[in-house]
């Protein structure tokens, strides 16, 4: 059975989504990329420090080597200013209406300003644009979202590079029951393989990472790590689990059992 | 009359235009431009006028998560 992620009317055959940032180096990143096999690749757009063109180009060489299609994020804007016109920048250079929509609104934590995301979102669909938000699990905030236009949200599961997994387990559950039909990827916060696992298993569309694989003593193996956890997860959901039970219950059938009289037990059983 | 590119002190080109400039610093593409933190679209460049203190943004693909 085929089973494929479809984001904005595009099919992807897997359900990672991987950052090319924070890599020790080009050839890292690029074995990274092949065992990830990433539906998209996030990409940002950053200026040239005086004498240092070169680094753009080399990495715009990764890029179109890997030949993956491209999610081009606003990450560091603060300002729904900022964030409409870095995506229209990136829209020009990486030649794709995606964007994933990041509007920060405290640098500490890096946590998305839901009022700003919304004005943000609602000006970029208005101009064609293919918006995933980077948000929180507030549902209220992702209802405003979906009305803004946005058919994919990406809510967080921790702030951003941190690694500690769902914070907030409940709250991203319920948003994936009230919201069964929205593709909803866990983005930022992940910091194990078994949390994307334990995410996908709760029913979400896919995961987003980055420092979680680039920052790991050995990212590749991490890249086909959480490859292979984002697929266990799914198959996990799509099984639908056991009901959970109060009591113990055997598996092994009590039938049959040696040095164990059946009769014995019933007498036992009537007398009791 | 000058303007800065990404931070720092360049001087106006002749003919004034964004055009021109570009052409002057050799960049590599892909790139776009903002200028005054509007982006200004590749087939505008032509008839961008720069004026004293416009400030211009040049950026590049780069690694992001």
């Amino acid at each position: 059975m085929q089973d494929t992620l479809t984001l904005y009317g595009r099919s992807f055959q897997t359900r990672i989504l991987l950052g090319t940032a924070r890599y020790e180096s080009p050839a890292q990143l690029i074995e990274s990329i092949e065992a990830a096999d990433p539906a998209l690749l996030t990409v940002a757009l950053r200026k040239q420090v005086q004498g240092g063109l070169q680094a753009g180009q080399s990495f715009w060489n990764i890029l179109r080597k890997a030949n993956r299609p491209l999610l081009p994020n606003t990450a560091g804007c603060n300002t729904v200013k900022e964030a409409v016109n870095t995506a229209l920048m990136a829209r020009e250079v990486f030649e794709t209406d995606l964007i994933k929509l990041e509007v920060i609104g405290d640098d500490v934590n890096l946590q998305p300003d839901p009022f700003g995301l919304v004005e943000a979102a609602t000006e970029l669909v208005k101009q064609g644009f293919r918006v995933l938000p980077y948000c929180t699990d507030d549902l209220v905030l992702c209802r405003r979202l979906l009305d803004a236009g946005c058919e994919v949200l990406m809510p967080w599961a921790a702030p951003i590079g941190t690694g500690q997994g769902p914070r907030n387990p409940k709250a991203l559950r319920e948003l994936r029951e009230r919201l069964p039909d929205v593709p909803l990827i866990v983005d930022a916060g992940l910091g194990l393989p078994s949390h994307a696992c334990q995410v996908m298993e709760w029913g979400f569309d896919g995961v987003l990472v980055n420092t979680a694989v680039s920052r790991a003593i050995d990212p590749v193996r991490m890249a086909k790590a959480f490859a292979g956890a984002v697929q266990a997860g799914r198959s996990g959901y799509l099984a639908v689990p056991m009901p959970v039970q109060e009591l113990a219950v055997a598996s092994t059938p009590e039938i049959g059992k040696p040095f164990w009289d059946e009769a014995s037990r019933f007498v036992a059983q009537e007398t009791a | 009359m000058s303007l800065t590119v990404n931070g720092q002190a360049a001087a106006i080109p002749d003919p004034p235009t964004l055009q021109t400039l570009l052409a002057v610093l050799h960049l590599q593409r892909p790139y776009a431009v903002a200028r005054n933190e509007e982006f200004v679209p590749a087939s505008a460049y032509q008839n961008c006028e720069l004026i004293d203190g416009d400030r211009i943004e040049i950026v590049h693909p780069s690694a992001g998560g």
